[in-house]
């Protein structure tokens, strides 16, 4: 086997969800035995339990081209999509050095850094959808 | 392609084929195969003499699981030792978080559990099957081993080393239910 290329591009947890979908991942492991082997189902579940699960490819566009004023890197953007932080602690974990890209805004003056993580927060909040509620999971445990 | 899948159209063939040789499984350095993404071409049909199945040079894309450095990820506590942590993402177990990349102020307890100290003085316990977000720090492959001794753990092909030193990083819970003190504490750290 030669391999042509390592890396071919990278794909949102949103992407790699629809893709097993297309191909017929659901739930129930039983359902899915013909399609999609019980490994791909696992990665499915997974997917299932993170913000992925009820984003669309609109709401990615959208943030991807609202995020452009905050100079982002695409690592930074892929952990944001990924895991859609709510707080300024979830951002600061996962935007690099999140203190001196907020420290400048996009026209390159200084500005402060804390009312620039809060407007980040606003447009995550607003484009991307909220990850739905673990009300089950809460019942259970009691 | 052995010769009894043949009857089966052609490319649903060579995909049941490829996934058997690369479904969950490792590559070196490229991650854990978790799908076939698509077949892009198929060529040849030959047949090499002595055997009785057709040989083809197929090109295809798989979708694998390989985090960078520096990508956050949330999964569940299984299980904890005097070096760390581990971690299970539900279709990959290999996920260790070393005691030197925890908070400060983490120790092991009385008990074996890993503990953080806050400021206040709560005892903030990291138990089995609780959520935590951290950062991968590295991934290694290491290569295959020649003997193993009996008691030896399983052999890991892909080792994701974890890291949860840092803010918003840790037990989910630990984030969300007070963001005030998160915050403060995310003040205190930047101080130091």
């Amino acid at each position: 086997m030669k391999i042509q290329k390592a890396n071919a591009g990278i794909l949102t947890n949103f992407e790699v969800l629809d893709f097993l979908r297309t191909r017929g991942a659901k739930v129930d492991p039983m359902g899915c035995l013909g399609a999609v082997a019980a490994s791909e189902c696992k990665v499915y579940e997974y997917l299932l339990k993170t913000p992925a699960c009820n984003q669309t490819r609109e709401s990615i566009y959208e943030f991807v081209k609202r995020s452009a004023g905050f100079m982002l890197a695409e690592a930074d953007k892929l952990n944001v999509i990924n895991w859609r932080p709510s707080s300024a602690a979830d951002a600061y974990a996962m935007i690099e050095e999140c203190g001196k890209r907020f420290s400048r805004d996009y026209r390159g003056e200084a500005c402060d850094e804390d009312k620039r993580v809060q407007e980040f927060l606003d447009m995550v909040k607003e484009v991307l959808p909220p990850p739905p509620p673990k009300a089950e999971a809460e019942a259970m445990q009691e | 392609m052995p010769p009894h899948l043949l009857s089966r159209p052609l490319p649903d063939a060579i995909k049941t084929e490829v996934e058997r040789l690369f479904l969950d499984k490792v590559i070196s350095n490229l991650g854990l195969c978790v799908s076939v993404y698509d077949i892009r071409s198929i060529e040849g049909g030959s047949i090499h003499p002595g055997e009785g199945c057709s040989t083809y040079k197929v090109s295809f894309r798989l979708l694998m699981f390989k985090p960078f450095n520096g990508e956050v990820l949330v999964g569940r506590i299984i299980g904890y030792d005097d070096k760390g942590l581990q971690v299970s993402l539900d279709f990959f177990s290999d996920i260790s978080i070393p005691g030197h990349l925890m908070q400060f102020g983490t120790v092991r307890g009385p008990d074996g559990r890993w503990m953080l100290k806050t400021e206040d003085g709560d005892e903030l316990y990291l138990d089995l099957d609780d959520e935590i977000r951290f950062l991968v720090s590295s991934t290694k492959y290491p290569p295959i081993p020649i003997d193993q001794k009996e008691d030896d753990p399983p052999f890991a092909p892909m080792q994701i080393v974890g890291s949860i030193k840092g803010d918003g990083l840790g037990l989910l819970a630990w984030w969300a239910a007070d963001e005030e003190e998160g915050e403060e504490a995310a003040e205190q750290e930047q101080e130091q």
